[in-house]
């Protein structure tokens, strides 16, 4: 038996396996120990975390390359409670040492609206592993946007650029923003952002933000970095417009306004100046205004219209105050949703419009105590079906020398695939998850082929012509099921890609690595 | 002893069962075309809608939910039915054949006062109609073109007409009567079921292909050996499948997988039939015919 073993790790199949499953586990680096601190998985702009240094992380880094908070305040931070905790105990302009995985940074808090201090900061659970979770497994919002004519490849990378700044803006970079065809060669663009998803960034995402002001019926400038190179969102030139402040309305909600300046380009202040030169100056409210107001449009709505001073007539000004409104129920209600329109204002102003109107096609929002529920549920399903798996084998060959080997083919599958996803970044969700069950099942079943091709050795004593004869069978099944998956990897705007990747993927390396070198441990093990 | 005999010599008049089978099938498929102008119940993945997953107890029986709300919303067609894992409930899903988002607030808004829920303890996925039905269409294409492919593969590898025929008659036998009877269990068909119709295509050809090699390439023994060498490792093969795939429809929480899981329980079952009977007849007819 001793010899038998030996023989088996010299045979260069095996030991390429084997290699396999190294380099796989290094790219998932599951940390069996534990991980400690919080992941830091936005930063939101202008907050106390922002100005203290801490960066927006890239949607590009593997989850374990993720900045981590480690402790506040020499506290050990090692749940989002105790984040949450630490957070509660801050008070307004305290200086706070914030340590984290890469350096220490000094943050001072800064409340918000409502009084609360918040550092800006979005945190989750640290990652266990270089395994990128999927929504289905985190929670989150997929959105699934179709532009409403046909545009150029050029156009569409574009709005994919401008809706990921979009994002960014709104302090949420590790989104994934990517453009899918389906096989009829139609255009999607597919956005998922994880963990709970607020209602505006649903809502930004689908705008086409084209924002114009207008006096009378001439447009005076555009969003977008060319009309208007700085827009401020610091606090002491945006936020509640202390002039006009909160008020009850008509049926009893509240509506606040805001306001925020703007700086405009040379070329849109000039053109400012040349249509208010005609415009005749009217007094009225104990005040001195222009005849026409300037007025704002979203996506050709009107969002608010402001007076303009009699001093401005002919003057090429660059400095703009935008201004507009929120309503709600109560007062805290109408601050809320004021501040969050401002906040949307500002976005679509900074990145400008896209060039076609988007429509939502498809929308899901996942909780995440159901993501989380679910993982553990697959872990659960998972070890049940190696079990029954086992004991079918078990039944049938009555030989630990071939369901081992056969078990260990199966988990070395599963690794090399995993191995993989951790590798180039994939992210896994339910699709996925189905794929790499169903590659489980044509794993044993290969698995099965090769043990009775090569067990029926009365008929031919040549083990390479048996093991030819088995891999002959399995390649003719692997190529039926990559051929029935390839359609997949279009139909339907990308979304069953995940499972058509998985299965093909998890499927080569099972007939290219693993198969084959089970075909050689048997060899070895029953000669 | 006498079921040996049967399968051994009267292979011919066996081959009625898949024949019937496939009748049946395609008569199911023709009626509930005529009843619902669909060949299959599409759910919202295929032809637009909203999904509401609410996770937990409600404290409510599905028809109680499904009541509360065709009261408060008379226009919409709203189905609920429970998740369950193990037998146990473990959340209600809510169908909806609306993609209006302020109509699917209203309903959300309904739910949440009257079964208590907090933001984070329900999904939602919202399917515009227009994308359904391109959905739907476009697994029909994805389903001819594996088709296509897998048949192209399977006559590259055996280079005989009547041997590829023959699997891939037994692959499309399979689809169908599973499609049937996917239909009779009144399951509504998600784009990831297609996946799974896509996949039992790979799963169906497998043991067609073994079955094939192991009778023609071979010439180890008498005809009926090796079709039971084949079927041996073959019913081995599906006992791991099916035991896999019960295991996972009967304990994860997961709609999606449960579906797929179901197709591909009923499909491997009906594949035992299409392999075993109709492929392995057919095989026999053909050396037969040969021999003399």
């Amino acid at each position: 038996m001793k010899d038998k073993l030996k023989g088996i790790f010299v045979q260069w199949r095996v030991l390429l396996l084997l290699t396999l499953v190294v380099l796989a586990l290094i790219s998932i680096q599951p940390q069996l120990f534990g991980n400690e601190g919080v992941v830091i998985r936005n930063v939101v702009v202008n907050s106390s975390a922002s100005n203290g240094g801490i960066e927006n992380p890239s949607a590009r880094l593997t989850p374990l390359a993720k900045e981590r908070i480690i402790s506040i305040n020499t506290e050990d931070i090692s749940s989002v409670e105790d984040y949450f905790l630490a957070a509660n105990d801050l008070r307004e302009n305290q200086t706070i040492k914030v340590e984290t995985s890469k350096r220490i940074y000094t943050l001072v808090a800064h409340a918000d609206e409502e009084g609360m201090i918040d550092l800006g900061l979005k945190i989750d659970k640290a990652p266990l592993s270089n395994l990128r979770k999927g929504l289905d497994l985190e929670g989150g919002t997929r959105v699934l946007l179709k532009p409403s004519e046909p545009v150029a490849k050029d156009d569409l990378e574009l709005i994919i650029s401008n809706l990921k700044e979009r994002l960014n803006v709104f302090g949420l970079s590790d989104v994934v923003v990517r453009g899918a065809s389906d096989l009829t060669g139609e255009d999607f663009i597919l956005i998922e952002i994880a963990g709970v998803t607020e209602e505006e960034v649903k809502d930004l995402l689908a705008r086409q933000g084209k924002f114009e002001a207008k006096i009378g019926n001439e447009t005076v400038f555009f969003g977008g970095k060319n009309d208007i190179p700085y827009v401020c969102r610091s606090a002491d030139c945006s936020g509640i417009d202390p002039r006009r402040g909160c008020g009850v309305v008509g049926d009893g909600s509240t509506a606040c306004s805001f306001f925020f300046t703007i700086t405009l380009s040379q070329e849109a202040a000039e053109r400012q100046a040349k249509i208010t030169k005609n415009l005749t100056v009217i007094s009225e409210e104990g005040g001195a205004y222009l005849s026409e107001d300037l007025s704002l449009f979203l996506d050709d709505v009107e969002v608010d219209s402001l007076r303009i001073g009699a001093d401005l007539k002919g003057r090429a000004s660059t400095n703009i105050q935008i201004s507009g409104s929120g309503v709600g129920r109560t007062q805290p209600e109408a601050l809320t949703n004021t501040l969050d329109n401002m906040k949307k204002l500002q976005t679509i102003i900074i990145t400008g419009s896209l060039p076609v109107k988007l429509d939502v096609v498809k929308m899901d929002t996942i909780s995440p105590s159901l993501g989380e529920e679910f993982l553990s549920n697959i872990f659960l399903v998972g070890l049940l079906v190696i079990l029954a798996v086992a004991a079918a084998i078990l039944v049938r060959y009555r030989n630990l020398k071939i369901a081992i080997p056969m078990i260990l083919t199966l988990l070395s599958e599963m690794v090399l695939i995993l191995g993989f996803a951790a590798l180039v970044g994939w992210n896994l969700d339910v699709a996925a998850i189905a794929g790499i069950i169903i590659v489980a099942g044509t794993g044993v079943d290969h698995l099965i082929v090769i043990t009775d091709e090569t067990i029926r050795g009365e008929v031919t004593s040549d083990w390479k012509k048996r093991i030819k004869n088995a891999m002959f069978i399995v390649m003719g099944a692997y190529l039926t099921t990559v051929a029935c998956m390839l359609p997949l990897l279009w139909a339907g705007a990308g979304l069953l890609k995940g499972f058509a990747l998985t299965t093909i993927a998890g499927i080569s390396f099972g007939v290219l690595f693993a198969r084959p070198a089970y075909a050689v441990i048997i060899e070895k093990l029953l000669r | 002893m006498k079921l040996k005999k049967i399968y051994e010599e009267k292979y011919k008049k066996l081959l009625l069962i898949p024949i019937l089978l496939l009748i049946f099938a395609l008569i199911q498929i023709a009626l509930q075309y005529a009843t619902t102008g669909d060949f299959v119940n599409r759910g919202i993945t295929l032809k637009g809608g909203a999904t509401i997953t609410i996770e937990g107890e409600t404290g409510m029986t599905p028809q109680e939910i499904q009541r509360f709300l065709t009261d408060k919303f008379p226009i919409s067609d709203i189905s609920v039915r429970t998740l369950s894992s193990a037998g146990s409930a473990i959340g209600e899903i809510i169908e909806l054949d609306t993609q209006e988002r302020s109509e699917i607030d209203s309903v959300i808004a309904v739910l949440k006062d009257r079964l208590d829920l907090s933001n984070d303890s329900y999904s939602i996925e919202i399917v515009g109609s227009a994308l359904g039905k391109g959905f739907f269409i476009q697994s029909l294409i994805a389903l001819l073109i594996a088709f296509g492919l897998m048949g192209i593969v399977v006559f590259l590898y055996f280079r005989r007409a009547v041997t590829s025929l023959t699997i891939i008659l037994a692959a499309a036998s399979d689809i169908i009567v599973t499609l049937a009877i996917f239909n009779l269990t009144g399951i509504k068909l998600s784009s990831a079921g297609v996946a799974a119709f896509l996949m039992l295509i790979g799963y169906s050809v497998d043991s067609d292909i073994l079955l094939s090699t192991r009778v023609i390439k071979r010439n180890d023994g008498p005809v009926t050996e090796r079709v039971y060498g084949a079927m041996k490792t073959g019913l081995t093969m599906s006992a791991t499948t099916l035991a896999a795939v019960l295991i996972s429809m009967v304990f994860i929480q997961n709609d999606t997988i449960k579906q797929i899981m179901v197709i591909l329980f009923i499909g491997l079952l009906v594949d035992l039939i299409m392999t075993y009977i109709q492929n392995v007849g057919i095989l026999r007819w053909e050396l037969e015919h040969k021999q003399k």
